[in-house]
C-alpha cells in the first residue's frame, strides 16, 4: 500500500469532519512526493545498471601499429618493388593498408592506405593513387587531387633495413 | 466438527431438516453444495457438471453467439471449441476477425503488398535461423564459405535470404509510396505510418547489419564507409561510431555487436513494432482510396478476410516462393575473397541498392559540400515523418496536391539516384 493510499484511508475512516480541499491537497502532495523519490530512485538503479553495460560495450582502443620500437615492417612490398621512379604498390604493416612508391623525382615516400574520405583503402594504379569507393584521386604527394576525399592521405616515414622496409610515424599528427 | 460448527462456516451451508433425521449430528452427509467446494478435491466425488465449473465464475459461460457459432456440443470440435472459449473470453476477437472485410477496387494490388513483405519477413526468419546452425561468428567468412561450399543446398538457402531481403526492401518501398499516393497517411492513421516508417527503418538496419556479416571485402568497406559517415555526424556521430565498430576500425569486434544486433535485437524490435503496425491495421480496417469512399454503399464491393481474401493471397505467396527459388538459382548470391583490412578496396565497389541514393550523394557532394549532401539525404526520411501532420485535410485539397507533387519528385530522385548509382 503507498503512502498515498495510506492518508486517503486515515481519511476515510477517521470519520473527522475535515476541509476536504485542503486534504486533497494533502494527498497530492504525499503521492507526488512518493512518485519523485520511486522515479529517482528507479533512475538510480538504471543508471547502476547501464554504467557497466556501457563500459561493456564501449569501444576497445586499437592496437598501436608500430609497437614498442617506434616502427612497423612493411608487408607485400619489397625495396626492390619500388626501386625505379614512379613505382609503387600496396602493403600492409600492423593491421592497417599503405602505400609506398618513389616519386618520378626518386623520392621514397609511404602513406596510410585509408581514404580521408569515407574509410576505404585507396589503391596505387601506375600514375596516381585511386579509391574504387567514390572515385577519390590522390597524387604522388598523397593530396587530394580529384573527387570527395577532403585531406591529403596520412603519411608515413619510411626508410629500408637490412633489406626491408619500415615504416613510421612522422612528426605530423597521426590520423584516422 | 459439529454440526454447529458447520453452520458457523458460511462456506458450508447445511440444508434445512437434514440433521434431524441423523441421530448422531457428526454423521450429517455433507449437501452436495458443499461436496463442490471442498479444497481437496480428491475426497469428493466429481458431479457430472464439475469440470465446467471454474472458481472463478467469469470463466463459466460462453457468449450464446459463440454458442450458435461453434460444432455441435457433442462433437470433439464442438467440446474443444467450447472448453477453449470458456477459458479465454476472446470470442468477440473470433468474431471481429470473422466479420473483417476487404475493401475490393481496382486499385486492390496495392494494398497487398504490405502482406508480400509480410511473406518476406517469414522467409527471412526461416533462412535466418537456418542460416545460424553453421554460422560462426568468430570465422565469419568461411563458415560462410563452408555453408556455400559444403552444406548440402546451403548456398540456396544463403540466396534466398538475400533475395528475400532486398525483395522486402523493395515491397517496403512500393508499399511507402503507395500508401503515400492513396494518402492513407492522414488522419485518423497517422500512427499506422509512423509505425510503418519505423519498420522500413528497422528493415533498412537489418540489411545493413546482416551485410557485415559473412566478412567479404565488400561487406567490410560497405560498413567501414557507412559508419564513417554515421562518425561525421555532428554531436553524437563520433559516440555512436565508436559504439557500433567497438573500436577505431571495423574489426571481427564490429561482428560482435553486429551479429547479436542482426540476429536477436533488431527482429524483437521489428516483430514488436510490426504487432502495433497490425493491431493499428485492425482497428481502424483498412484505408479505402477516395474514388472507393466516394460509391454509394450498395456499389461497395468486399471481400471476407477469412477466408477469401487469404485464400486470394495464397498464390501471391506461392509464385513469391518461386520467384525467390528461382532468383536465387540463376543469380546466386557470391561471396567475395575474405575482407582484408589492408588491401585496397575492390574495384567497382558498391552497396546495395537501397542505399545507393547517399552512395551516390556521397559521390556528388565532395570535400566540405559533404555534410549538405548527408543532411539532404537524412532529410528524406524527415519528410516522411512529417507528411501526416502537413497534408491532414479531405481529398481535392491544395496541400493534398501539394503533397502529391513533392511525392512524385521524390519517387524519381530516389529512382533516378538509384539507376545512376547503380550504371555510374
Ligand atoms: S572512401 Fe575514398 S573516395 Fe570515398
Amino acid at each position: 500500500m503507498t503512502d498515498a493510499d495510506k492518508a486517503g484511508e486515515v481519511r476515510r475512516s477517521s470519520g473527522v469532519a475535515q476541509n476536504e480541499v485542503g486534504g486533497r491537497q494533502g494527498v497530492d502532495r504525499g503521492r507526488r512526493r512518493f512518485l519523485w523519490v520511486t522515479g529517482g530512485l528507479g533512475l538510480a538503479w538504471l543508471g547502476l545498471a547501464a554504467y557497466p553495460i556501457y563500459r561493456y560495450l564501449a569501444p576497445r582502443p586499437a592496437p598501436d601499429p608500430f609497437g614498442e620500437e617506434g616502427r612497423a615492417l612493411v608487408k607485400k612490398v619489397s625495396p626492390a618493388d619500388v626501386a625505379a621512379p614512379g613505382s609503387g604498390a600496396n602493403g600492409s604493416y600492423g593491421q592497417r593498408g599503405c602505400i609506398v612508391l618513389r616519386t618520378p623525382e626518386g623520392e621514397l615516400r609511404a602513406f596510410d592506405s585509408k581514404c580521408t574520405h569515407a574509410g576505404c583503402n585507396v589503391n596505387f594504379a601506375g600514375d596516381r593513387i585511386f579509391c574504387h569507393c567514390h572515385g577519390g584521386m590522390y597524387d604522388f604527394g598523397g593530396k587530394n587531387v580529384a573527387g570527395p576525399p577532403p585531406r591529403p592521405l596520412t603519411p608515413l616515414r619510411v626508410f629500408e633495413e637490412n633489406g626491408v622496409l619500415y615504416v613510421a610515424p612522422t612528426d605530423r599528427k597521426q590520423e584516422g | 466438527m459439529t454440526v454447529d460448527d458447520t453452520r458457523r462456516d458460511p462456506g458450508i451451508p447445511v440444508a434445512a431438516g437434514r440433521e434431524e433425521r441423523s441421530p448422531d449430528p457428526r454423521f450429517v452427509p455433507i449437501p452436495p453444495e458443499a461436496e463442490e467446494r471442498s479444497s481437496d478435491p480428491r475426497f469428493v466425488p466429481i458431479p457430472p457438471e464439475a469440470e465446467e465449473r471454474f472458481s472463478d465464475s467469469r470463466f463459466v459461460t460462453i457468449p450464446p453467439e459463440a454458442e450458435e457459432a461453434l460444432p455441435p456440443a457433442d462433437t470433439v470440435t464442438g467440446k474443444l471449441g467450447r472448453a477453449f472459449f470458456r477459458r479465454l473470453p476472446v470470442w468477440p476477437l473470433v468474431e471481429f476477425l470473422s466479420k473483417k472485410k476487404v475493401p475490393r477496387h481496382r486499385h486492390s494490388f496495392w494494398y497487398t503488398i504490405g502482406s508480400m513483405a509480410l511473406f518476406f519477413l517469414v522467409v527471412q526468419i526461416v533462412t535466418g535461423v537456418l542460416l545460424m546452425v553453421y554460422y560462426s561468428p568468430s570465422q565469419p567468412w568461411s563458415s560462410v564459405q563452408r555453408i556455400v561450399m559444403e552444406i548440402p543446398f546451403g548456398g540456396l538457402l544463403r540466396s534466398i535470404h538475400h533475395w528475400s531481403a532486398n525483395l522486402m526492401l523493395l515491397a517496403l518501398f512500393v508499399h511507402l509510396f503507395s500508401t503515400f499516393f492513396m494518402k492513407a497517411y492522414r488522419p485518423p492513421r497517422e500512427l499506422t505510418w509512423l509505425t510503418g516508417l519505423a519498420l522500413l527503418g528497422t528493415t533498412m538496419f537489418l540489411g545493413f547489419s546482416g551485410y557485415l556479416l559473412p566478412w567479404d571485402d565488400l561487406s567490410f568497406f560497405a560498413t567501414r564507409v557507412g559508419i564513417s559517415e554515421l562518425e561525421k555526424m555532428p554531436l553524437l556521430g563520433t559516440w555512436i561510431a565508436g559504439l557500433a565498430r567497438g573500436g577505431p576500425d571495423v574489426t571481427v569486434d564490429t561482428i560482435g555487436r553486429f551479429y547479436p544486433l542482426h540476429v536477436v535485437v533488431l527482429p524483437l524490435l521489428l516483430l514488436a513494432v510490426l504487432s502495433v503496425h497490425l493491431f493499428f491495421v485492425q482497428v481502424q480496417g483498412v484505408s479505402e482510396p477516395d474514388s472507393f469512399r466516394a460509391l454509394p454503399p450498395e456499389q461497395k464491393r468486399y471481400h471476407r478476410f477469412f477466408s477469401e481474401y487469404l485464400v486470394n493471397e495464397i498464390p501471391i505467396w506461392m509464385a513469391l516462393a518461386a520467384l525467390l527459388v528461382a532468383l536465387s538459382a540463376l543469380f546466386p548470391r557470391v561471396l567475395a575473397p575474405e575482407a582484408d583490412p589492408a588491401a585496397a578496396a575492390p574495384e567497382g565497389i558498391k552497396p546495395e541498392w537501397y542505399f545507393m541514393v547517399p552512395f551516390q550523394m556521397l559521390k556528388l557532394f565532395p570535400g566540405s559540400l559533404e555534410l549538405l549532401g548527408m543532411a539532404l539525404t537524412g532529410l528524406i526520411p524527415v519528410l516522411f515523418l512529417v507528411v501526416p501532420f502537413v497534408d491532414r485535410s479531405v481529398p481535392a485539397d491544395r496541400r493534398g496536391r501539394v503533397a502529391t507533387r513533392v511525392g512524385v519528385a521524390f519517387l524519381v530522385y530516389l529512382v533516378a539516384m538509384t539507376v545512376w548509382g547503380m550504371v555510374s
